[in-house]
Protein backbone atom coordinates (compact mmCIF):
# COMPACT_ATOMS: atom_id res chain seq x y z
CA UNK A 1 0.00 0.00 0.00
CA UNK A 2 1.47 3.25 -1.26
CA UNK A 3 -0.15 5.14 1.39
CA UNK A 4 0.89 3.68 4.22
CA UNK A 5 4.44 3.24 3.43
CA UNK A 6 7.46 6.02 4.00
CA UNK A 7 7.34 6.16 0.05
CA UNK A 8 4.77 8.30 -0.07
CA UNK A 9 7.33 11.11 1.26
CA UNK A 10 10.62 9.65 0.08
CA UNK A 11 9.16 9.35 -3.12
CA UNK A 12 7.92 12.71 -4.45
CA UNK A 13 10.59 14.39 -2.60
CA UNK A 14 13.14 11.95 -4.35
CA UNK A 15 11.94 13.06 -7.60
CA UNK A 16 11.79 16.51 -7.16
CA UNK A 17 15.08 16.78 -5.84
CA UNK A 18 16.61 15.03 -9.06
CA UNK A 19 14.39 17.40 -10.92
CA UNK A 20 16.33 20.52 -9.89
CA UNK A 21 19.64 18.69 -9.64
CA UNK A 22 19.55 17.78 -12.96
CA UNK A 23 19.23 21.88 -13.88
CA UNK A 24 21.87 22.87 -10.93
CA UNK A 25 24.16 20.51 -12.60
CA UNK A 26 23.82 21.41 -15.60
CA UNK A 27 24.17 25.10 -14.78
CA UNK A 28 27.72 24.09 -12.63
CA UNK A 29 29.01 21.17 -14.41
CA UNK A 30 28.14 23.55 -18.18
CA UNK A 31 32.24 23.58 -18.93
CA UNK A 32 32.16 19.53 -18.46
CA UNK A 33 28.58 18.94 -19.80
CA UNK A 34 28.61 21.15 -22.94
CA UNK A 35 32.14 20.85 -23.77
CA UNK A 36 31.98 21.06 -27.69
CA UNK A 37 31.37 18.51 -29.57
CA UNK A 38 29.78 16.84 -26.93
CA UNK A 39 26.51 17.11 -25.00
CA UNK A 40 25.86 15.21 -22.00
CA UNK A 41 21.80 15.68 -21.13
CA UNK A 42 21.86 14.70 -17.24
CA UNK A 43 18.65 12.44 -16.54
CA UNK A 44 18.35 11.69 -12.67
CA UNK A 45 14.38 11.64 -12.83
CA UNK A 46 15.02 8.70 -15.21
CA UNK A 47 17.46 7.10 -12.59
CA UNK A 48 14.85 7.63 -10.09
CA UNK A 49 12.09 6.67 -11.87
CA UNK A 50 12.92 3.19 -12.99
CA UNK A 51 14.91 2.67 -9.60
CA UNK A 52 11.90 3.24 -7.85
CA UNK A 53 10.20 0.92 -9.93
CA UNK A 54 12.62 -2.43 -9.91
CA UNK A 55 12.75 -1.36 -5.52
CA UNK A 56 8.96 -0.57 -4.58
CA UNK A 57 8.60 -4.22 -3.83
CA UNK A 58 4.98 -4.82 -3.47
CA UNK A 59 3.64 -1.50 -2.91
CA UNK A 60 2.50 0.44 -6.48
CA UNK A 61 3.48 3.71 -6.38
CA UNK A 62 1.35 5.77 -8.86
CA UNK A 63 4.36 5.97 -11.61
CA UNK A 64 2.78 7.50 -14.26
CA UNK A 65 0.73 10.27 -12.51
CA UNK A 66 4.01 11.58 -10.92
CA UNK A 67 6.48 11.35 -14.31
CA UNK A 68 3.00 13.25 -15.94
CA UNK A 69 3.54 15.91 -13.04
CA UNK A 70 7.55 16.08 -13.45
CA UNK A 71 7.08 15.74 -17.55
CA UNK A 72 5.00 19.04 -17.21
CA UNK A 73 7.33 20.45 -15.02
CA UNK A 74 10.16 19.98 -17.23
CA UNK A 75 8.61 21.64 -20.16
CA UNK A 76 7.48 24.71 -18.10
CA UNK A 77 10.68 25.58 -16.07
CA UNK A 78 13.37 24.04 -18.74
CA UNK A 79 12.72 23.81 -22.32
CA UNK A 80 9.60 26.51 -21.86
CA UNK A 81 7.90 24.34 -24.58
CA UNK A 82 5.12 22.34 -23.55
CA UNK A 83 4.12 18.93 -24.41
CA UNK A 84 6.97 16.93 -25.08
CA UNK A 85 8.47 15.72 -21.80
CA UNK A 86 4.74 15.11 -20.35
CA UNK A 87 4.49 12.35 -22.59
CA UNK A 88 8.23 11.37 -22.80
CA UNK A 89 8.66 10.31 -19.00
CA UNK A 90 5.08 8.48 -18.70
CA UNK A 91 6.90 6.92 -21.77
CA UNK A 92 9.70 5.39 -20.34
CA UNK A 93 7.95 4.56 -17.00
CA UNK A 94 5.34 2.22 -19.64
CA UNK A 95 8.68 0.86 -21.14
CA UNK A 96 10.36 -0.10 -18.05
CA UNK A 97 7.15 -1.99 -17.03
CA UNK A 98 7.30 -4.24 -20.36
CA UNK A 99 10.85 -4.65 -20.23
CA UNK A 100 10.65 -5.95 -17.10
CA UNK A 101 8.43 -8.69 -17.82
CA UNK A 102 10.67 -10.52 -19.67
CA UNK A 103 13.94 -10.04 -17.23
CA UNK A 104 15.09 -10.56 -13.58
CA UNK A 105 15.23 -8.04 -11.51
CA UNK A 106 19.27 -7.96 -11.05
CA UNK A 107 21.61 -5.73 -11.29
CA UNK A 108 22.68 -6.01 -14.78
CA UNK A 109 19.22 -6.49 -16.06
CA UNK A 110 18.40 -3.54 -14.72
CA UNK A 111 21.54 -1.27 -15.78
CA UNK A 112 20.58 -2.79 -19.53
CA UNK A 113 16.78 -1.64 -19.08
CA UNK A 114 17.73 1.62 -17.69
CA UNK A 115 20.42 2.45 -20.65
CA UNK A 116 17.17 1.31 -23.33
CA UNK A 117 14.53 3.27 -22.00
CA UNK A 118 17.17 6.31 -22.31
CA UNK A 119 18.35 5.63 -25.81
CA UNK A 120 14.47 5.42 -26.61
CA UNK A 121 13.90 8.41 -24.26
CA UNK A 122 16.44 10.62 -26.21
CA UNK A 123 15.84 9.56 -29.68
CA UNK A 124 11.71 10.31 -29.15
CA UNK A 125 13.50 13.78 -27.93
CA UNK A 126 15.61 14.43 -30.72
CA UNK A 127 13.27 13.41 -33.62
CA UNK A 128 10.45 15.18 -31.89
CA UNK A 129 12.83 18.45 -31.61
CA UNK A 130 14.18 17.92 -34.91
CA UNK A 131 10.65 17.85 -36.71
CA UNK A 132 9.62 21.35 -34.79
CA UNK A 133 12.97 22.94 -35.62
CA UNK A 134 14.55 23.05 -32.09
CA UNK A 135 17.39 20.47 -33.04
CA UNK A 136 19.42 20.96 -36.00
CA UNK A 137 22.14 18.24 -35.88
CA UNK A 138 21.58 15.30 -38.02
CA UNK A 139 21.48 11.57 -37.23
CA UNK A 140 24.84 11.03 -36.98
CA UNK A 141 25.75 14.15 -35.03
CA UNK A 142 22.90 13.03 -32.72
CA UNK A 143 23.71 9.55 -32.08
CA UNK A 144 27.74 10.15 -31.52
CA UNK A 145 27.65 13.98 -29.90
CA UNK A 146 24.55 13.70 -27.80
CA UNK A 147 23.31 9.71 -27.35
CA UNK A 148 26.70 8.13 -26.57
CA UNK A 149 28.18 10.80 -23.79
CA UNK A 150 24.53 11.02 -22.36
CA UNK A 151 24.48 7.25 -21.57
CA UNK A 152 27.73 7.36 -20.42
CA UNK A 153 27.07 10.31 -17.92
CA UNK A 154 23.81 8.67 -16.88
CA UNK A 155 25.58 5.40 -16.50
CA UNK A 156 27.90 6.60 -14.15
CA UNK A 157 24.90 8.40 -11.83
CA UNK A 158 23.44 4.85 -11.70
CA UNK A 159 26.42 2.97 -11.08
CA UNK A 160 27.10 5.55 -8.16
CA UNK A 161 23.43 5.45 -7.09
CA UNK A 162 22.16 1.69 -7.45
CA UNK A 163 23.33 0.39 -4.34
CA UNK A 164 22.35 4.03 -1.91
CA UNK A 165 18.92 4.17 -3.85
CA UNK A 166 18.14 0.37 -3.32
CA UNK A 167 18.68 0.55 0.27
CA UNK A 168 16.48 3.73 0.28
CA UNK A 169 13.53 3.03 -1.05
CA UNK A 170 13.41 -1.00 -0.39
CA UNK A 171 13.67 1.05 3.40
CA UNK A 172 11.00 3.30 2.54
CA UNK A 173 9.12 0.50 1.33
CA UNK A 174 8.31 -1.11 4.33
CA UNK A 175 5.15 -0.57 6.16
CA UNK A 176 5.50 1.48 9.23
CA UNK A 177 4.05 -0.74 12.08
CA UNK A 178 2.48 1.56 14.82
CA UNK B 1 3.81 -6.61 -31.26
CA UNK B 2 0.56 -7.56 -33.05
CA UNK B 3 -0.93 -7.47 -29.86
CA UNK B 4 0.74 -4.46 -28.87
CA UNK B 5 -0.31 -2.17 -31.42
CA UNK B 6 -4.42 -2.91 -31.23
CA UNK B 7 -6.39 -1.05 -32.79
CA UNK B 8 -7.30 0.42 -28.88
CA UNK B 9 -3.47 1.28 -28.49
CA UNK B 10 -2.96 2.77 -32.12
CA UNK B 11 -5.62 5.18 -31.89
CA UNK B 12 -4.76 6.21 -28.57
CA UNK B 13 -1.06 6.70 -29.53
CA UNK B 14 -2.24 8.74 -32.58
CA UNK B 15 -4.01 10.74 -30.58
CA UNK B 16 -0.67 11.55 -28.15
CA UNK B 17 1.28 12.14 -31.04
CA UNK B 18 -1.78 14.85 -32.36
CA UNK B 19 -1.98 16.48 -29.20
CA UNK B 20 1.99 16.22 -28.61
CA UNK B 21 2.82 18.05 -31.52
CA UNK B 22 -0.04 20.60 -31.08
CA UNK B 23 1.01 21.64 -27.82
CA UNK B 24 4.54 22.07 -28.81
CA UNK B 25 3.70 23.58 -32.23
CA UNK B 26 1.26 25.94 -30.14
CA UNK B 27 3.58 26.70 -27.63
CA UNK B 28 6.41 27.86 -30.16
CA UNK B 29 4.03 30.08 -31.57
CA UNK B 30 2.97 32.06 -28.44
CA UNK B 31 6.49 32.59 -27.40
CA UNK B 32 7.48 33.82 -30.34
CA UNK B 33 4.28 36.30 -30.58
CA UNK B 34 3.47 37.15 -26.93
CA UNK B 35 5.32 39.20 -24.56
CA UNK B 36 5.06 36.60 -21.88
CA UNK B 37 3.14 33.32 -21.51
CA UNK B 38 0.08 32.79 -20.38
CA UNK B 39 -0.79 33.44 -16.89
CA UNK B 40 -1.02 29.62 -16.13
CA UNK B 41 2.40 29.24 -17.32
CA UNK B 42 3.98 31.80 -15.41
CA UNK B 43 2.12 30.67 -12.70
CA UNK B 44 3.52 27.06 -12.51
CA UNK B 45 7.47 28.69 -13.41
CA UNK B 46 7.11 30.62 -10.41
CA UNK B 47 6.02 27.88 -8.39
CA UNK B 48 8.76 25.88 -9.90
CA UNK B 49 11.51 29.03 -9.55
CA UNK B 50 10.64 28.83 -5.81
CA UNK B 51 11.19 25.08 -4.78
CA UNK B 52 14.69 25.72 -7.34
CA UNK B 53 15.63 27.90 -5.23
CA UNK B 54 15.51 25.55 -2.13
CA UNK B 55 17.91 22.90 -4.12
CA UNK B 56 19.63 25.79 -6.24
CA UNK B 57 21.11 27.95 -3.16
CA UNK B 58 23.15 25.19 -1.53
CA UNK B 59 23.89 23.66 -4.58
CA UNK B 60 25.17 26.88 -5.65
CA UNK B 61 26.51 27.63 -2.34
CA UNK B 62 29.08 24.16 -2.77
CA UNK B 63 30.13 25.98 -6.33
CA UNK B 64 30.73 29.25 -4.77
CA UNK B 65 33.29 27.45 -2.11
CA UNK B 66 34.68 25.50 -4.58
CA UNK B 67 35.36 28.32 -6.80
CA UNK B 68 37.29 30.46 -3.55
CA UNK B 69 39.17 27.43 -3.64
CA UNK B 70 40.28 27.46 -6.88
CA UNK B 71 40.94 31.05 -6.64
CA UNK B 72 42.98 31.52 -3.97
CA UNK B 73 45.35 28.76 -5.86
CA UNK B 74 45.53 31.40 -8.28
CA UNK B 75 45.52 34.63 -6.41
CA UNK B 76 49.04 35.64 -6.17
CA UNK B 77 50.10 35.68 -10.14
CA UNK B 78 46.65 37.19 -10.99
CA UNK B 79 46.83 39.88 -8.30
CA UNK B 80 50.45 40.65 -10.27
CA UNK B 81 48.73 41.74 -13.08
CA UNK B 82 45.80 42.81 -11.95
CA UNK B 83 47.78 45.47 -9.87
CA UNK B 84 48.95 46.67 -13.29
CA UNK B 85 45.48 46.68 -14.87
CA UNK B 86 43.96 48.80 -11.81
CA UNK B 87 46.58 51.91 -12.24
CA UNK B 88 45.55 52.11 -15.96
CA UNK B 89 41.97 51.47 -14.68
CA UNK B 90 42.23 54.30 -12.23
CA UNK B 91 42.55 57.27 -15.06
CA UNK B 92 40.06 55.26 -17.23
CA UNK B 93 37.86 55.86 -14.68
CA UNK B 94 37.93 59.43 -13.62
CA UNK B 95 38.31 59.88 -17.80
CA UNK B 96 35.27 58.11 -18.08
CA UNK B 97 33.15 60.16 -15.20
CA UNK B 98 34.12 63.40 -16.79
CA UNK B 99 33.12 62.58 -20.15
CA UNK B 100 29.60 61.26 -19.01
CA UNK B 101 29.53 64.81 -16.75
CA UNK B 102 30.01 66.51 -20.07
CA UNK B 103 27.54 64.32 -22.15
CA UNK B 104 25.04 65.02 -19.51
CA UNK B 105 25.38 68.94 -19.64
CA UNK B 106 25.88 68.94 -23.81
CA UNK B 107 22.49 66.40 -23.85
CA UNK B 108 20.97 68.74 -21.56
CA UNK B 109 21.78 71.75 -23.57
CA UNK B 110 20.61 70.18 -26.59
CA UNK B 111 17.51 69.16 -24.33
CA UNK B 112 17.89 65.37 -25.45
CA UNK B 113 16.27 63.58 -22.90
CA UNK B 114 17.89 59.99 -22.90
CA UNK B 115 19.79 58.98 -26.08
CA UNK B 116 20.42 54.75 -26.52
CA UNK B 117 23.56 54.85 -24.61
CA UNK B 118 21.18 55.38 -21.21
CA UNK B 119 20.54 52.35 -19.91
CA UNK B 120 19.67 50.67 -16.29
CA UNK B 121 20.94 47.41 -14.99
CA UNK B 122 19.33 44.66 -12.75
CA UNK B 123 21.33 41.87 -12.05
CA UNK B 124 20.43 38.57 -11.29
CA UNK B 125 21.44 34.89 -9.95
CA UNK B 126 21.46 32.00 -12.31
CA UNK B 127 19.63 29.26 -10.58
CA UNK B 128 19.88 26.31 -13.49
CA UNK B 129 20.47 25.31 -16.96
CA UNK B 130 18.16 23.69 -19.30
CA UNK B 131 19.60 19.93 -19.09
CA UNK B 132 19.08 19.43 -22.87
CA UNK B 133 21.68 19.26 -25.85
CA UNK B 134 19.98 21.72 -28.16
CA UNK B 135 18.32 24.79 -26.00
CA UNK B 136 21.19 26.32 -24.39
CA UNK B 137 19.45 28.26 -22.16
CA UNK B 138 19.52 29.48 -18.57
CA UNK B 139 17.14 30.41 -15.72
CA UNK B 140 17.67 33.11 -13.67
CA UNK B 141 15.80 34.75 -10.77
CA UNK B 142 14.29 37.82 -11.69
CA UNK B 143 11.51 38.35 -13.72
CA UNK B 144 8.64 41.01 -14.69
CA UNK B 145 8.28 42.44 -11.13
CA UNK B 146 11.93 43.72 -11.01
CA UNK B 147 11.51 45.32 -14.55
CA UNK B 148 12.42 42.45 -16.81
CA UNK B 149 10.90 42.52 -20.50
CA UNK B 150 11.10 39.68 -23.17
CA UNK B 151 13.93 40.09 -25.84
CA UNK B 152 16.27 42.68 -23.40
CA UNK B 153 19.65 42.23 -23.46
CA UNK B 154 21.99 39.88 -21.16
CA UNK B 155 25.45 40.21 -20.42
CA UNK B 156 27.79 38.74 -17.83
CA UNK B 157 31.48 38.78 -17.15
CA UNK B 158 32.02 42.13 -19.40
CA UNK B 159 29.82 41.04 -22.32
CA UNK B 160 26.35 40.44 -24.04
CA UNK B 161 25.86 36.79 -23.64
CA UNK B 162 22.34 36.54 -24.64
CA UNK B 163 18.51 37.93 -24.67
CA UNK B 164 15.63 37.22 -22.74
CA UNK B 165 13.45 34.64 -24.06
CA UNK B 166 10.92 34.61 -21.75
CA UNK B 167 9.63 36.25 -18.56
CA UNK B 168 7.26 34.98 -16.02
CA UNK B 169 6.44 36.86 -12.81
CA UNK B 170 9.96 35.85 -10.31
CA UNK B 171 12.16 34.51 -13.19
CA UNK B 172 12.78 34.07 -16.44
CA UNK B 173 14.75 32.37 -19.33
CA UNK B 174 17.57 33.29 -21.02
CA UNK B 175 18.64 32.58 -24.36
CA UNK B 176 22.16 32.15 -24.96
CA UNK B 177 24.02 33.65 -27.60
CA UNK B 178 25.50 29.80 -28.39
CA UNK B 179 22.36 28.85 -29.21
CA UNK B 180 20.96 27.89 -32.31
CA UNK B 181 17.51 29.12 -32.78
CA UNK B 182 17.15 31.67 -35.07
CA UNK B 183 16.24 34.99 -33.44
CA UNK B 184 18.79 34.11 -30.28
CA UNK B 185 21.73 36.00 -31.63
CA UNK B 186 20.77 38.52 -34.11
CA UNK B 187 21.94 41.35 -31.95
CA UNK B 188 22.81 44.56 -34.63
CA UNK B 189 26.39 45.17 -33.63
CA UNK B 190 29.26 47.66 -35.28
CA UNK B 191 32.97 47.12 -35.36
CA UNK B 192 35.11 50.42 -35.64
CA UNK B 193 38.01 50.49 -38.40
CA UNK B 194 41.21 51.69 -38.40
CA UNK B 195 41.12 54.25 -41.36
CA UNK B 196 38.27 55.88 -39.07
CA UNK B 197 34.64 54.26 -40.40
CA UNK B 198 32.63 52.27 -38.31
CA UNK B 199 31.21 48.90 -40.05
CA UNK B 200 27.52 48.14 -39.44
CA UNK B 201 25.79 44.59 -38.97
CA UNK B 202 23.93 41.98 -37.35
CA UNK B 203 25.00 38.47 -35.78
CA UNK B 204 24.06 36.04 -38.04
CA UNK B 205 25.37 32.51 -36.64
CA UNK B 206 27.66 30.66 -34.28
CA UNK B 207 30.25 28.65 -34.53
CA UNK B 208 30.40 26.32 -31.93
CA UNK B 209 33.65 24.23 -32.68
CA UNK B 210 35.77 27.62 -32.44
CA UNK B 211 33.24 29.17 -29.78
CA UNK B 212 33.19 32.27 -32.59
CA UNK B 213 30.27 34.54 -33.32
CA UNK B 214 29.53 35.03 -37.10
CA UNK B 215 29.12 38.87 -38.76
CA UNK B 216 27.94 37.97 -41.95
CA UNK B 217 27.19 40.09 -45.47
CA UNK B 218 29.83 42.46 -44.58
CA UNK B 219 30.15 44.51 -47.91
CA UNK B 220 31.71 47.97 -46.32
CA UNK B 221 35.32 48.02 -47.78
CA UNK B 222 36.50 49.71 -44.23
CA UNK B 223 39.53 48.26 -42.62
CA UNK B 224 39.01 46.16 -39.70
CA UNK B 225 41.73 44.58 -37.84
CA UNK B 226 42.09 41.64 -35.46
CA UNK B 227 41.43 42.18 -31.88
CA UNK B 228 38.89 44.94 -32.81
CA UNK B 229 36.30 45.72 -30.67
CA UNK B 230 33.03 44.99 -31.18
CA UNK B 231 29.81 46.25 -29.02
CA UNK B 232 26.21 46.72 -30.15
CA UNK B 233 24.86 50.09 -32.02
CA UNK B 234 21.58 50.00 -30.54
CA UNK B 235 19.69 50.10 -33.66
CA UNK B 236 16.41 48.14 -32.79
CA UNK B 237 15.67 50.04 -29.79
CA UNK B 238 15.37 47.59 -27.47
CA UNK B 239 19.21 47.03 -27.02
CA UNK B 240 21.40 49.88 -25.68
CA UNK B 241 24.14 51.09 -27.77
CA UNK B 242 27.56 50.43 -26.62
CA UNK B 243 27.39 46.94 -24.51
CA UNK B 244 30.66 44.56 -25.28
CA UNK B 245 30.43 41.95 -27.40
CA UNK B 246 33.75 40.53 -27.55
CA UNK B 247 36.90 40.91 -30.54
CA UNK B 248 37.37 39.97 -34.03
CA UNK B 249 39.59 36.87 -33.64
CA UNK B 250 39.41 36.81 -37.75
CA UNK B 251 38.01 38.10 -41.26
CA UNK B 252 36.87 35.87 -44.19
CA UNK B 253 35.08 35.42 -47.20
CA UNK B 254 31.53 34.00 -47.76
CA UNK B 255 30.98 31.19 -49.28
CA UNK B 256 30.42 33.15 -52.75
CA UNK B 257 33.72 35.41 -52.39
CA UNK B 258 31.46 38.85 -52.81
CA UNK B 259 30.93 39.88 -49.07
CA UNK B 260 33.24 39.50 -45.81
CA UNK B 261 32.28 37.39 -42.34
CA UNK B 262 33.64 38.68 -39.59
CA UNK B 263 34.17 36.14 -37.13
CA UNK B 264 34.35 37.50 -33.34
CA UNK B 265 35.72 35.69 -30.16
CA UNK B 266 32.94 36.31 -26.78
CA UNK B 267 34.27 38.38 -24.03
CA UNK B 268 32.54 36.00 -21.96
CA UNK B 269 32.63 32.28 -21.50
CA UNK B 270 29.02 30.95 -21.92
CA UNK B 271 29.54 27.55 -19.81
CA UNK B 272 30.81 29.67 -16.45
CA UNK B 273 27.63 32.02 -15.99
CA UNK B 274 26.90 32.64 -12.32
CA UNK B 275 25.63 35.99 -11.98
CA UNK B 276 24.01 37.67 -15.19
CA UNK B 277 23.28 41.57 -15.73
CA UNK B 278 19.96 42.36 -17.14
CA UNK B 279 20.34 45.78 -19.53
CA UNK B 280 17.12 48.17 -19.92
CA UNK B 281 16.75 51.05 -22.15
CA UNK B 282 15.88 54.02 -20.55
CA UNK B 283 13.19 55.67 -22.21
Amino acid sequence: MYRLSRLRYVFPLGLFAALFLDGSLSKIFAGFFFHYPYAMVSQLVIVWLVCSYFFEGDIQIPLIGFSVVAGIFCDLYYSGILGLFMFLYPMVVGLTKLLAKYITSSFPMIVLVFLIDLTVFELFNYWAYAAVGIAKVGLGGFLLDTLLPTLLLNLVYLLFLYFPLQKLITWAADIERR
Amino acid sequence: MQKFFSNRRLVITVVILVVCFGLMGGSIAMRNRRSTPPLIQQFGNDIAGFADGIVAYPVNAVQGVADSVSGLMNAYTENRELKQKVSELAQVKVRDQTLAKENKQLKAELKLKNSLTDYSTVSAAVMSRTPSSWQQQLVINKGQTSGIKKNMPVLSGGGLIGRVAEVNKTNSKVELLSDTSESSNRFSIVINGTDGKSVNGIITGYNARTNELIMGQVTSTAKIKKGAKVVTNGMGGITPKGLYVGKVSRIGKDDYGLAKKVYIKPATNFNEINIVTVAELND
